[in-house]
Order: structure tokens, then C-alpha cells, then sequence
């Protein structure tokens, strides 16, 4: 019975993904901009996309993507110091921003009314971005805490900057998106101008719309205000390639914890890479849901950790498939390992079974319908395909990629992935465990 | 009993400069006492159904904060002929997604699933709701779990110094004393006992409220969903405990002592209001301007104009018992005592002056402008919203006067709110951090305060 369903599913999905569909033009100057109808909601996403990230960074100033997300909110010609936000607050409307190795994506959400307004405010920072050293001071402070909360204060951000540090040794995927605490100390208004010219050129973003409006309403907005732009040469080509990995890489974290963390990378493909569907799939078998092969091994019948984590994400450049761990107290992250490499090795040794297979798929296509039900989700899942696959219209074609999805596939690239060669193991190891028993 | 066929493919009809409205739905009563609410709509094919017992934290008895959440764990963990790993099979298998919870008035489970798998999912969902088994070696599982969750917590102050302020802020025997989680303390009294006694109080149906929306036929639907609703006995109406004020009669500082850490998390509050409270929607534009958005006054001095933090903002409780208004924030270690002062200096100067017609356009403007797609976008939070106004007692229109509420209000109404609620005396501050660098700075905020280690067993503060 279960198994009938599964089928049904899928038939499902694979029709109604169509559903999503774009207006797409490309102004004269470069900038892309898909519009989405969807009248559910009298309300608006509108999601730019700028493809620079920290990728696009240097050593001496990694995290400046990042300080330059929170510099655009920080004043233009048109809209000063605060305006950005106060007149968007005002008109209904509410914005966030983030910074990825890959992009830097700002996000707004506003009432249909509010449309002209964010198309000016948002063509005013793009065009005419003001630099005032005292607010860089002050925003120096905001990203300092930032890091202080997400990296110092928390295990997990602890050893998540080290893991990468340690599986990257070439590519700027190596250094934290925040950026090193020196760095956001150091960095100068030179290197923030030249940034700012550097990724913020119309030719190099995408503009997604989503919501109550047409392209009608959307498409004489963006000719008015986006379209005078000037197009600037887009951001150089990274061209450090991360050389293949000879051989495992460990790296241990002392620091007081209650409890140890496991993490370990694997190197794999960017986005483009067309075994990315096969590592969804295998993600999925191995992390996605309480069913999963990890989740019920390790959590539920070894009891060695807490929660499983981790998987693939889409990038430009070759990316990572990342496990983490929350172990449990007494456990040692040893006995983790030794489980998780039976279970990866289990993967590339034998077939995944027809229904297991069927299940992984099932789920993956529900999650993807998921992010499809807000304006917003849609916003941000026609950005990341446009920016990631090349083109939104991929959206469509996501189900028959993952349907593809054969149980040879998922061997001979587990296989291929998980071996002791290319991975990096990081450990936190808790430094009040002593003290406390004493 | 009249079913809602027909009604639009928009949840909302008129645009954002009018007024809001909930989409038809039908409500019945089931000879269990259960509460049933179906709203069909069909934007996406796909369901989502909310089961809500009545209860949450304040239904725990004493010593056993976090049996509500450990139950709801536990009901997943085995019902009618399907093992726990059964279960988390065939919810997999389906793309289904369950969440499950527990606050401060409710228990919960959310489930969502593709239209066409209706009757695996509901099948599913009713085994879980209604013939749970709780298997001795689940139980033990989960308890353990627990523990190391509560280890793990301890590890991040920002998430830790939540439950500590509600650990002191309210005074011993308030239900809200406790956050909803267990603690080391209680998780060792709990057993598979007390779990299917605190079930058997609770899974009634008198305390169930089930709600679904999305693509079905009622017709088809509505009988799948009355089968699992009145599957439960009647069983007794979960005992409410009467309102009570937390006894604030002097300002108090309990400072949690975390060596290691390299900023101050910080908690400062005043007592607050309930969910019916007739100030409710002056005091929520209040908060919007004093600490609810980017542009409020805490954040605008904190974070954007001096840099001391990521983020400053103020929480404004409604619950079905009184709660707390706090600000909240984090600093570095060496600044704790300056940005104390600013948060401080904000509210002094916001409890004198109020606010102006400006600042009151604008948050109405906000308000507004964010309700359609924070409450009313998707067929989950129809059901979140619909299932609240059940456990709150509020009828619908709530949503459906919100906006008219919101126009009626003048600048003289909400300041009068915000001088009845917002001050500057003995406020309770609860900070995590490391004690030996900021221990003598502090007390100046407070003539009580008590420094306690982040390894004490438990959230709650000694009395002082």
C-alpha cells in the first residue's frame, strides 16, 4: 500500500511542478529581471540576487560581502542614513539580507502598494551607495557581534570555521563567510569602495519578483529605475582551483562545552556538476527525515548522538557533502565514526533498495513543493536556480532530475565520494569534561 | 452541518488598505466535546491538518515541567500496530512532514502531506493521536535525549538565557516558571508512568481542537477527520489556573555565571499583559515601535547607532495568564554596563514621552502591511491561527476587526497603554555571562541580585 502511494506522489509532483511560471527580460544594461504572478496575498517579495560572495574575497579582507550587506541599509544619495529601512517600515513593508560564499541576496517583503517605492530605494543604493566613516565604525561593531554570537559563543560555529579552514587549503571557500576577526577589524574604505564596484554592477544580479503584482505593474518600474544603471565589468573569475585532497585531514577543537561535536567534509561537485541530483538523493538517504539510514542508526539504535545534520548545498564552485553531530554524553566521537564510515561504505558497496530508493525521491520532491507555497519561498527558489543551474525554468525540471535518479548512480557515486582520502574530520573535544567530574 | 465549497482560490479577497479576513470555514462540535474546523482551499495540493490539546505547561504538575513536551515526543514514538521507526518510515515514504510541540496553554502536532495521500497520512495521524503505546525502551530513549538537550542548551547562552529569565521572573508554583522544556530536575522524575497518566489528562476530547486546511473535498474529508476527533473519550476539561501577577516589588539582577563566554546576554522585564487583554493591540504597536522591528527605538540605539550588538528588540508575551514585557540583547563582555544603560535610557525616555502620530502611522502601516504573509499565506498557519483563537477563546473576529482595531486607535489610547505598562521600576534583569568581569558593575542596576554557575542543575533562580 505504502509503496502504491509513493507512486502517486510522484506522478503528482511531476505534473503540478509546471505550475511555476516566469516572465523573463534582461534590461539593456544586463539586469535580469523573472516575474511571478501568485494573487494569494496582497503582498510582494522582491529577491536581488548579486552573484559575489565571499568567494570573491581576499586574504586580509574575508567577510567584506558579508560587512557589505549591512553597509547597503546603511545610506545612499536619494535615501539617506536609516531611510532605507524607515520608509519601508513605514509604506508596510520589511527586509533582511544574506551573504552566502556564492552571493549576497537581499530580501524584501512589502504590500503591493509599496512597489515603486522599493524599486527607487533599491536603485538609489545600487546606483549611489554613500561610504561615512563613522557608520563603517559602527557597523564594524554590528558585525563583530555577529561573529561573536554565531562563531565564539556557539561550539557548533567554532568548529564550522575550522572544518573549512582545514578541507579547503587553496580555494576561498576556506575562510568563514563572517570573515576572520582580524579582517573585520582591519578592513579599510578603499577596499569596501572597490567591492562595492566590483559586485554591485546591474549586470551581475538577478531580480526576482514575486506576488500581487503583473509583469505589467513590474516590467516600466524596472526600465525606470533599474534600466539607467551604468553596466561595470562583472567581478574577476576566481581562479584557484582546490587541488584534490592526498589524503584524510583532522582537526581538533578544545574549548568548554557540555558536550563534543563531530563534523566531517567530503569534497564533491558544484552545482552544475550533473551528479548533483545524485547527491541530493544520497543526502537524502542518509540524513533526510527520522526514517533515514543515519538518523535511525546513530541516534536511534546506537544512541551515540543527539541529532544528525548536514548534506549538500548548491555552489559555484566545487562544494562539500558535510555530516554533523551533537554526540552524546559518555559517547566518543570515535565510536560515531566508526558507524558512519560502515554506513557510507555500505552505500557505495550495495545497492540501495527499489523502495528506499522511491522513498528518498518522494521526499525530496514534497520538500521542493514545499518552498513553493509563500511568495517568498518562490522568490528565493527561482533566484538560487537562475544563479545556481543557469536558469529558473530548471525549477520545472527538478522533478524528472531527481525521478532520473538510478540505484547505480547512488553506488557509484557514494563510492566515489566517501572515501578515507577525501574526507576532513573535525572534533570539538569538551575542556570542562575533567573539571566537572572532579 | 454546511461545508464551505466555492469559496475563492485567494485567502484574501480586498487588498491591504482595507481590511484582512479569514476564509470561510466551518466549525462543529463532536459529541466528545472535540472542536472541528475545516477550511478548504485549493491554491496547492496539499494539506495540512493541527491537532491542539489544551494544557501546555500549565497542566504539568508540579515538579514535572516538561512532561507535555516529553508526552507529545512519546506519542510518536509507537501507536496502534506501528513501531516508532514504523512510523517515521511511513511518514517519510508519504513526503509527509510532522511537527509537534508544546507552549505554554497547548500541546501540538502539525502534519502536512500531499493531497492525494490523504488516507495513509490520516491514518497515521490518528494512530498517533489516539492509540499511542509509549514503549518502556522509547521512554527511556527520549528521557535521555532530554537530558543531553538540556546539556547542549547550557552550551549556547543566547538560547539559555530565555529559560533563565523565566526561571526568575516568575515566582515558584507560576506554571510559566518553567519554559515549556524539561530540566535536568525533572527529566529524572519523569517515567513512562507519569507520561501516560499526563496523556490520559490530556488527550480528551474536551482539551482537542483539530483544524485542517488545504485541497480536500470535505465531503470526503470531513468524515477521516471526525473518525480521529472522536476517537477520544470526553474525558475531563484540563483544570485552568487563575490568572496570577508575578510579585514584582523590587528590582532584582540574577546573573548566571558562564566563564567562558565572551558577551553578555541580557534580559530585562516588567510585567506584561494576557492574550484577551483589552490593551492588546495599543500595547502591540507599542512594542512594534519600542523594540518589534529594525527601526525600533532599542535596536535603532543598540545596534545602529552605537554598534554594541547584532540585535536589540523587546518581547511582548500573550499567553492565556499575564506574561512579561522584556528587552532583550546581547553585548561584549565589556561593554555590558553601557549598553545596559542606553536599553535603560530607551525605555526612560519611551515611558515618559509615548509616542507620536507619526511613530503610530508608521507601526499600523507595518502591522498591517506584514500580517497577510506572517498569519495568512499558507494552509499551516490558517490552521495555527484558527486553533488559536479556539485556545484563546477569541471569535473571528479577531482577525477579521484586526485592521479596524488597529485604525481606531489614536496616539492618546496607546500611550495610555504604554504609561500602564512600561516602567523603569523594580525591573527583573537576568543576564548570562561571564560573572568575574562584569559581577561588580552590575549591581548597580539592582539592590537584589544573585550570581548562580551556568553548571547549577536547572533553570530556576533561588527566591531572593
Amino acid at each position: 500500500m505504502l509503496r502504491f502511494a509513493g507512486l502517486l506522489l510522484v506522478a503528482a509532483l511531476a505534473v503540478d511542478a509546471q505550475m511555476v511560471q516566469v516572465t523573463e527580460h534582461t534590461l539593456s544594461n544586463g539586469m535580469k529581471i523573472l516575474i511571478h504572478e501568485d494573487h494569494d496575498v496582497p503582498n510582494v517579495a522582491l529577491y536581488l540576487f548579486f552573484k559575489v560572495g565571499s568567494r570573491n574575497e581576499r586574504p586580509g579582507a574575508t567577510g567584506i560581502s558579508h560587512f557589505f550587506e549591512h553597509m547597503m541599509f546603511n545610506g545612499a544619495k536619494k535615501y539617506g542614513p536609516k531611510q532605507f529601512d524607515i520608509q519601508m517600515e513605514k509604506a508596510g513593508g520589511r527586509n533582511n539580507a544574506y551573504t552566502s560564499r556564492d552571493v549576497t541576496v537581499y530580501t524584501d517583503w512589502f504590500p503591493r502598494s509599496a512597489l515603486e517605492l522599493m524599486f527607487d530605494m533599491e536603485a538609489d543604493r545600487i546606483r549611489d551607495l554613500s561610504f561615512d566613516p563613522k557608520i563603517v565604525e559602527s557597523e564594524r561593531g554590528v558585525v563583530s557581534s555577529e561573529r561573536r554570537t554565531s562563531v565564539d559563543n556557539s561550539p557548533f560555529g567554532t568548529l564550522y570555521e575550522q572544518l573549512n579552514a582545514t578541507a579547503y587549503i587553496a580555494h576561498p571557500y576556506q575562510w568563514p563567510v563572517v570573515g576572520w576577526a582580524s579582517d573585520i577589524e582591519a578592513w579599510t574604505m578603499d577596499d569596501l569602495k572597490a567591492h562595492y564596484r566590483m559586485g554591485y554592477a546591474p549586470n551581475n544580479c538577478v531580480v526576482v519578483v514575486s506576488g500581487d503584482i503583473t509583469p505589467a505593474d513590474v516590467l516600466p518600474l524596472a526600465k525606470k529605475y533599474f534600466e539607467p544603471i551604468p553596466r561595470q565589468e562583472p567581478p574577476p573569475p576566481v581562479r584557484t582551483v582546490e587541488p584534490p585532497q592526498l589524503g584524510e585531514r583532522r582537526v581538533e577543537v578544545r574549548r568548554p562545552a557540555n558536550l563534543p561535536l563531530l563534523m566531517l567534509s567530503y569534497h564533491i561537485g558544484a552545482a552544475r556538476d550533473p551528479d548533483f541530483p545524485v547527491y541530493e538523493v544520497i543526502e537524502t538517504l542518509l540524513t533526510g527525515g527520522r526514517s533515514s539510514r543515519l538518523h535511525q542508526r546513530l541516534v536511534e539504535k546506537e544512541q551515540l548522538v543527539l541529532n544528525v545534520g548536514g548534506g549538500v548545498r548548491p555552489s559555484l564552485d566545487p562544494g562539500q557533502f558535510l555530516f554533523t553531530f551533537q554526540v552524546r554524553t559518555g559517547r566518543q566521537p570515535g565510536e560515531v565514526e566508526k558507524s558512519l564510515y560502515e554506513e557510507l561504505e555500505r552505500l557505495g558497496r550495495e545497492p540501495v533498495p527499489a523502495e528506499e530508493l522511491q522513498k528518498a525521491k518522494n521526499q525530496i520532491l514534497a520538500d521542493f513543493y514545499r518552498q513553493l507555497k509563500t511568495i517568498s519561498g518562490k522568490a528565493n527558489l527561482l533566484g538560487s536556480y537562475e544563479v545556481f543551474y543557469g536558469s529558473w525554468n530548471q525549477i520545472n525540471q527538478a522533478p524528472a532530475r531527481i525521478e532520473k535518479v538510478t540505484a547505480d548512480d547512488v553506488q557509484r557515486v557514494a563510492a566515489r565520494i566517501f572515501s578515507p582520502r577525501n574526507r576532513t574530520a573535525g572534533t570539538l573535544v569538551p575542556e570542562q569534561r575533567a573539571e566537572v567530574k572532579q | 452541518m454546511r461545508t464551505a465549497l466555492g469559496i475563492s482560490l485567494m485567502a484574501m479577497t480586498v487588498s491591504i488598505s482595507a481590511q484582512v479576513k479569514l476564509p470561510d470555514f466551518t466549525r462543529e462540535q463532536l459529541p466528545n466535546g472535540a472542536t472541528l474546523i475545516l477550511l478548504p482551499r485549493h491554491d496547492v495540493p496539499l494539506v495540512s491538518v493541527r491537532a491542539v490539546f489544551r494544557g501546555g505547561a500549565e497542566s504539568e504538575p508540579a515538579g514535572m515541567n516538561g512532561i507535555t513536551a516529553v508526552t507529545v515526543e512519546m506519542m510518536r514514538r509507537g501507536a496502534g500496530q506501528r513501531s516508532a521507526a514504523q512510523i517515521d518510515l511511513d511518514l517519510d515514504f508519504l513526503g509527509a512532514a510532522l511537527s509537534s510541540g508544546a507552549n505554554r496553554q497547548a500541546a501540538f502536532f502539525a502534519l502536512e502531506f500531499l493531497s492525494k495521500t490523504a488516507p495513509e497520512a490520516m491514518a497515521i495521524f490518528g494512530d498517533i493521536l489516539t492509540q499511542p503505546i509509549f514503549p518502556e525502551d522509547e521512554a527511556r530513549k527520549v528521557l535521555a535525549q532530554t537530558a543531553d538537550r538540556v546539556r547542549s542548551s547550557k552550551d549556547n547562552p543566547g538560547a539559555a538565557v530565555g529559560q533563565y529569565f523565566n526561571g526568575f521572573f516568575y515566582p515558584p508554583g507560576h506554571p510559566y516558571r518553567h519554559s515549556g522544556s524539561p530540566d535536568e530536575i525533572s527529566v529524572a522524575r519523569i517515567n513512562r508512568e507519569e507520561i501516560q497518566k499526563h496523556y490520559r489528562r490530556m488527550a480528551a476530547g474536551r482539551n482537542l481542537i483539530f483544524v485542517a486546511a488545504g485541497d480536500f473535498d470535505p465531503g470526503q474529508f470531513a468524515p477521516l477527520a471526525r473518525r480521529i476527533a472522536g476517537a477520544l473519550p470526553a474525558g475531563e476539561a484540563g483544570q485552568q489556573p487563575a490568572p496570577q501577577e508575578p510579585r514584582l516589588e523590587r528590582p532584582r539582577l540574577l546573573l548566571v555565571d558562564k566563564p567562558d563566554a565572551t558577551q553578555t546576554y541580557f534580559r530585562i522585564g516588567m510585567p506584561g499583559i494576557h492574550r484577551r487583554h483589552p490593551d492588546r493591540i495599543a500595547l502591540l504597536v507599542a512594542n512594534t515601535l519600542f523594540g518589534g522591528r529594525f527601526t525600533s527605538l532599542l535596536n535603532d540605539a543598540l545596534r545602529v547607532n552605537a554598534g554594541l550588538t547584532y540585535g536589540a528588540n523587546s518581547i511582548l508575551d500573550q499567553d492565556r495568564l499575564s506574561g512579561a514585557i522584556a528587552i532583550n540583547s546581547y553585548t561584549p563582555t565589556a561593554t555590558t554596563v553601557k549598553a545596559i544603560d542606553l536599553a535603560l535610557d530607551v525605555l526612560r525616555r519611551f515611558a515618559e514621552k509615548g509616542v507620536s502620530q507619526e511613530q503610530l502611522d508608521s507601526a499600523r502601516a507595518y502591522i498591517k502591511g506584514n500580517f497577510p504573509t506572517d498569519r495568512l499565506e499558507t494552509s499551516d498557519q490558517l490552521c495555527s491561527i484558527l486553533a488559536e483563537l479556539e485556545i484563546f477563546g477569541l471569535g473571528r473576529s479577531e482577525i477579521d476587526g484586526f485592521f479596524q482595531q488597529l485604525d481606531a486607535l489614536t496616539v492618546e489610547t496607546v500611550n495610555a497603554a504604554i504609561r500602564r505598562r512600561f516602567t523603569t521600576e523594580n525591573l527583573q534583569f537576568c543576564l548570562v555571562g561571564n560573572a568575574s568581569a562584569i559581577e561588580k558593575d552590575v549591581a548597580k542596576f539592582a539592590g537584589a541580585m544573585k550570581v548562580i554557575s551556568i553548571k547549577t542543575e536547572g533553570f530556576a533562580a533561588p527566591e531572593f
